[in-house]
């Protein structure tokens, strides 16, 4: 494959993973505030508009950087660490198009030591303020994260044991020749695992409440306390793209229908389209099930995660069993 | 014919006594139905002595030597069992424990029990051997509650608790059985159908049958059955049932119970010695054996209680068989049956007299029991005669049975294992004799009132004692039809 | 029943009877596990529905119905009535917590993978080679058993091992014959009577739903 690409070929993945970075660049906050939008309306109120989180990050952005005097370089450089890391992994896994993106890179191993490099930029950041907040929030995000990277390695497993590849893009296409796969046992399995850890990992309810800033439930929000100015809005929107592109991998993960193959730069509209749609789609139903769900007390968070470890265990088990 | 009126005697006598309100004559024609299956048992045994088998309901039944033998072994034991219900359930109604709905339940829960036990030994299909079994769990688990006691309650639940997983076990086992039967020589064979668990057709391809499958059955079902055996790792269901339970129950369950689940072993371990050769199932049984022999004499060694020092008796003399079926000869198959019609009669005349002691004593403590034999003559007698007979003291046979399968294995070179089960038994039978003579001699503490034990108690007791010896002597009704039995699972 | 839809049926129902299994080590609420528990009884129906279909065995197909409605409904509801006696309907103190015994699932899991490597090498058949999750969902059983200590969650850990051993014998033989498996189903639904009303009286007795309260009988 690698082979055959040409500078023509090049040139069109290029155009690919840069559509994909807009796309979620501005889809993921996009999504948030869907997400607060159908929370409101379920409780009856208006609530904000979808694209506030857009002008949140906007109006961030023309604001004076602050900094506490206490804090070193790796507070500086963690919001760019976060965002930088998850538009490397955004580039390089097929979500608008299964054409090779950077080559043979996408390797799900990749992916995910990726998002996790962000996750511990924003604990170390956390650390760094040196308030007790930014402690607690840091060592709580690493409890969940401890539990929730290797479910998230382990549920992907299963799907890679299935197509017999760990590359992404592989994967999706070899989805794509076996429409059947889609309701075998170990994908149903691995859907649900990596449902509970994208969850977790977006700071979604039942897991942590983005809306609130108690110090008794705060999770991701207590790591991030003391940013302000432009450096918050890094940091949000770092945290909006990891939102939107976990559910975007999903999503293309496990309904691939719809994603270019070729490289017509019309299909890579058609699939940005469809992309966006499926994962609405599923956004619309995690936050439908966290409206039905009360918040988890803190210690029954690892109950849910281990649970989620489980099924992806499963799942690989049942993969192996079934091949 | 002979098979159906031997599983219906039973069923019909459950049947009457649940439809009559419970009285005397109703528990004496139970056992009348249940001297029919112990005579009837014997008409069987002469039949199929000369190696025929008896079939019916289109050969889901089968009775062979084995079946015969067994059916005679349940018929003594319940018999002599049943006979002192009627003593109990008075006592028990006098006593305000029990009413006389209570004691109609118990009564047809017994012949229930025994008609299980008879289906399974005369079932040719292993499937319906399981469901038969396991029948026995749950018609014996209101009977060990009978009391309804915290204590009882305690010991049915863990019985059927323990039972059951073990039984379930038992079923996976029978269930890879099954599918080795219908993938032999690696072709998948519908045509067999529901004959493929008659064990008559496994026992004659188990050489064709697939050894990793099999190996993986034959560990499960001997887990899984040995749960019922009351082998170890899963025993500890057995002091408590046995300890908690009526006498005359305690007598059904330790004399024959125990003994059904060890001849599903016995057919289970002909197809597997058939399929992998004798050295797999005999470690596994050794490994059993010894661990339940070691079980129960450290328990033994300190117990106090003296129908808990039944219970783990029945243990190790369940031990003692195993590691006489790991031996696998004819000689050792024939011993091991001898042991189980000896150990049968003798345990259930020691757990009908330890019933009787508790009902005069009103103590299961050994030490709050002394000098029974100056008390209480009679009784203390036939328990001192039986515990004797039980620690293989000639000329019981017991004793003939135990050395029998200690020759059978030196023959078969187990010498060691020969060798570590008689050291056990010595110490068994030192801590046996310590607990008999704190129980049966000493001074009285006072005469209390002594009572001469009633005749339905003493003369079914005595003559079962007097028969054990008589078969520790003279071999001469048994030997052929034991022969004729091992030979139906030996090799 | 074309192949494929018919192993796709197949591994989606043995599958849910494994997940049913990890359920109930998750939830500590009893109502919900004996929901559970009627969701796993059902899949057992539809996998001996499938295989019937598939096969075109009418025994097996009444089999199918007698283990929808003797596991799907009567055992459930039977269990129903013993979980409404028990204060506050939780299992509140299990052996080993939850997530630990989760962890120690996906071992078993594993284990069970790993010993029925024998049994699947036998046959290449679809059904065969999901039997590793009956083994599974034995083992899942065995550990709720251990580690739960109010009699309710023992019936059910009974029961786990239970529908662990059916699924491995659908899978395995297409259903051992037909009088044997109403034997056993049979035989199960008694026990699960018996269980209840031993539950029943030793809540009455003694107040005891906990086994820990059950310290009587020692040596």
């Amino acid at each position: 494959m690698i082979a055959g690409i040409s500078t023509i070929g090049l040139g069109v993945s290029i155009g690919a993973s840069l559509l994909q970075l807009i796309a979620v660049v501005l889809g993921g906050p996009l999504l948030m505030g869907l997400m607060v939008k159908i929370r409101a309306r379920a409780e009856g109120r208006i609530g904000p508009p979808i694209r506030q989180p857009l002008l949140d990050l906007r109006k961030l952005a023309s604001k004076e950087r602050i900094h506490s005097e206490h804090t070193s370089v790796v507070f500086a450089v963690a919001p760019i660490a976060l965002v930088a890391s998850v538009a490397v992994a955004i580039a390089i896994t097929p979500l608008v198009s299964t054409f090779p993106v950077l080559g043979r890179s996408a390797d799900l191993f990749v992916v995910v030591f990726l998002i996790l490099s962000g996750s511990v930029a924003l604990a170390l950041a956390g650390l760094d303020s040196g308030t007790a907040f930014g402690g607690m929030g840091s060592s709580r995000a690493m409890t969940i994260g401890a539990l929730a990277e290797p479910a998230l390695l382990v549920a992907m497993l299963a799907l890679s044991i299935q197509a017999g590849s760990s590359n992404l893009p592989e994967i999706v296409s070899s989805t794509l020749a076996h429409p059947g796969w889609i309701a075998s046992p170990e994908r149903l399995l691995s859907f649900v695992a990596l449902l509970i850890v994208v969850i977790s990992e977006t700071g979604r309810i039942p897991v942590d409440n983005p809306s609130t800033h108690l110090e008794l439930t705060m999770v991701h929000e207590a790591m991030t306390l003391e940013y302000a100015g432009p450096e918050l809005g890094l940091v949000l929107l770092g945290q909006a793209m990891r939102l939107g592109f976990l559910f975007a991998l999903v999503a293309n993960l496990f309904f691939p229908w719809g994603i270019a193959s070729g490289s017509n730069p019309a299909g890579f509209l058609l699939g940005t389209v469809i992309l966006g749609a499926k994962t609405v789609v599923l956004v619309t139903g995690v936050e439908l099930i966290a409206i039905s769900t009360a918040k988890l007390r803190l210690f029954r968070v690892p109950e849910l995660l281990t649970g989620g470890f489980v099924l992806a265990v499963l799942a690989v088990v049942t993969g192996l069993v079934t091949r | 014919m002979l098979i159906y009126v031997i599983l219906g005697l039973p069923l019909a006598a459950a049947v009457a006594a649940g439809i009559l309100p419970w009285r005397r004559w109703v528990g004496w024609m139970t056992t009348l139905a249940n001297s029919g299956v112990a005579f009837l048992g014997v008409l069987l045994c002469a039949k199929t002595v000369n190696h025929r088998a008896l079939g019916a309901l289109d050969g889901s039944l089968r009775a062979d030597a084995l079946s015969a033998f067994m059916v005679v072994v349940i018929g003594t034991v319940s018999l002599l069992a049943v006979s002192q219900t009627n003593r109990f359930l008075r006592a028990e109604i006098d006593r305000g424990n029990s009413n006389i709905r209570h004691s109609s339940l118990y009564v047809v829960l017994v012949q229930i029990f025994v008609a299980c036990m008879l289906l399974a030994v005369l079932s040719a299909n292993l499937g319906v051997m399981w469901v038969a079994i396991e029948a026995t769990t749950i018609a014996t688990t209101f009977l060990v509650g009978h009391r309804r006691t915290t204590g009882s309650l305690e010991a049915s639940w863990k019985y059927v608790i323990i039972c059951s997983v073990g039984i379930a076990l038992a079923l996976l086992g029978t269930v890879l059985v099954y599918f080795a039967a219908l993938h032999i020589d690696g072709a998948h064979l519908t045509s067999q159908g529901a004959t493929a668990l008659n064990w008559t057709s496994l026992q004659a391809n188990a050489h064709r049958l697939n050894t990793g499958v099999m190996r993986l059955a034959m560990a499960l079902l001997l887990l899984g059955y040995g749960t019922k055996v009351g082998l170890v790792p899963m025993h500890s269901w057995l002091p408590d049932a046995h300890s908690e339970a009526p006498a005359p129950v305690s007598a059904l369950m330790s004399g024959v119970l125990l003994a059904v689940a060890f001849y599903a072993l016995l057919r289970f371990k002909a197809i597997a010695d058939g399929a992998l050769g004798v050295g797999y199932t005999r470690s596994l049984l050794v490994a059993v054996g010894l661990g339940s022999l070691f079980v129960a004499t450290s328990l033994l060694l300190s117990q106090k209680d003296y129908k808990r020092m039944l219970a783990y008796s029945s243990m190790e003399h369940m031990g003692l068989i195993a590691l006489g079926a790991a031996a696998g000869s004819s000689l050792a198959i024939a011993a091991v049956l001898l042991h189980i019609l000896g150990h049968g009669i003798i345990k259930a005349v020691l757990f009908l007299s330890a019933g009787e002691i508790y009902l005069v004593e009103g103590t299961s403590i050994i030490t709050e029991v002394p000098a029974l034999l100056t008390r209480r003559p009679v009784l203390g007698g036939i328990f001192g005669f039986a515990l004797v007979a039980l620690i293989g003291f000639p000329p019981f046979s017991l004793f003939i049975s135990e050395l029998n399968m200690v020759r059978a294995e030196i023959a078969v070179g187990l010498t060691w294992v020969a060798a570590v089960s008689l050291v056990l038994i010595s110490v068994i039978f030192v801590a046996m004799m310590t607990h008999g003579r704190s129980l049966l001699l000493g001074e009285p503490a006072s005469m209390g009132d002594p009572r001469s034990s009633s005749r339905t108690f003493a003369v079914p007791l005595i003559t079962a004692l007097v028969a054990s010896a008589f078969f520790g002597i003279v071999a001469w009704p048994l030997a052929p039809l034991l022969g004729a039995a091992a030979r139906v699972v030996a090799r | 029943m074309s192949g494929s839809s018919f192993s796709q049926m197949l591994e989606l129902a043995s599958g849910a009877v494994l997940v049913c299994a990890i359920l109930t080590l998750w939830r500590s609420d009893l109502h919900a596990i004996t929901s559970i528990l009627s969701l796993q009884g059902v899949s057992l129906g539809v996998v001996a529905g499938a295989l019937a279909a598939h096969t075109h065995d009418g025994a097996l197909a009444a089999t199918a119905a007698v283990v929808l409605v003797v596991k799907g409904s009567v055992i459930p509801m039977l269990i129903r009535q013993v979980v409404r006696r028990v204060p506050g309907g939780r299992e509140t103190s299990p052996l080993i917590n939850v997530p630990a015994s989760l962890v120690g699932a996906s071992f078993l899991i594993v284990l069970a993978y790993l010993a029925s490597s024998k049994i699947t090498a036998l046959s290449s058949a679809a059904a065969t080679r999901l039997a590793p999750i009956g083994v599974a969902t034995v083992l899942v059983g065995f550990l709720v058993l251990v580690t739960r200590r109010k009699t309710v969650s023992q019936i059910i850990g009974l029961l786990l091992i239970d529908n662990g051993v059916a699924l491995v014998a659908f899978l395995l033989t297409a259903g051992v014959p037909l009088v044997v498996e109403l034997g056993v189903s049979l035989d199960v639904l008694l026990v699960v009577a018996v269980l209840r009303v031993l539950a029943t009286s030793m809540g009455t007795v003694s107040g005891a739903f906990d086994l820990d309260k059950m310290q009587e009988l020692h040596d």
